[in-house]
């Protein structure tokens, strides 16, 4: 991993077209600006983690449970 | 083709239902799935592996629970869904979890699937916009008013079209 020291207002380039600057360090926290294109998503790591975590435990269904849950859908969702 | 699964036991689909998910579920590797319609109709349908028996996925179409939920996606994801970018007719489908009893299940609206019917290819995205939850109540939503009722009937038969049978 690259590891860089900077400096609050100073900036770092990924590629010509990322550029991360970091705004405000507060504490243990760091507030960072990014520019980057639109095509691509940025998110935070645990937003990633917790999709992951989901589709996890999501993934342990079993056909009991499925059997559970479909009594109590309204009948106006129904077809 | 015949499709081993852990839940239903070995079915026969025809391969134009498989999906292709270059990307596969995020946290898992699996390429190929095949929705399939429950026995009683409701709005839940099962997300099914081709490769692995006994990877499945519950999945509910979230717009028919939360009225105007919706997706902005990338042109790099307009790419990956093969997806003309004029293109209106995509399926959202959120992940259903159940975390300890029935009522209490949630949909994540964080990380939708995005199908293209008429490739059969999906994308699992993430949205970081703060308006959608990862678990979102199924039911602490008002029930939808009837104009909403005509549109949810229309999406299930859009998910339906794309369905293996059981």
């Amino acid at each position: 991993m690259l590891v860089l020291t900077r400096k609050v207002g100073e900036e770092i380039f990924i590629g010509d077209s990322i550029c991360v600057k970091v705004m405000e360090i507060s504490g243990s926290k760091v507030r960072l600006g990014i520019d980057a294109p639109a095509h691509l998503r940025i998110y935070r790591e645990e937003v990633l983690a917790k999709v992951r975590s989901e589709n996890r435990s999501a993934a342990e269904w079993e056909l009991t449970d499925f059997g559970r849950v479909a009594g109590l859908v309204p009948n106006n969702y129904k077809e | 083709m015949k499709v081993t699964t852990s839940r239903f036991g070995e079915i026969e689909i025809d391969s134009d239902k498989i999906i292709e998910m270059p990307d596969g579920m995020i946290g898992f590797t699996e390429h190929r799935f095949i929705l399939l319609l429950p026995d009683n109709k409701g709005c839940f349908f099962w997300l099914q592996s081709v490769d692995n028996p006994a990877l499945a996925f519950v999945v509910a179409d979230p717009t028919a629970f939360v009225p105007g939920y919706e997706v902005t996606l990338t042109p790099d994801e307009y790419d990956k869904l093969r997806l003309a970018p004029e293109a209106v007719e995509v399926i959202l489908l959120a992940v259903v979890n159940i975390p300890n009893e029935a009522r209490n299940i949630t949909l994540n609206l964080q990380g939708p699937i995005v199908v293209n019917p008429a490739q059969m290819t999906a994308k699992q995205i993430v949205l970081e916009n703060g308006k959608y939850p990862v678990r979102h109540p199924l039911f602490s939503t008002a029930e939808p008013e009837q104009t909403e009722r005509d549109g949810v009937s229309g999406s299930v038969q859009k998910i339906t079209a794309i369905c293996g049978n059981l």
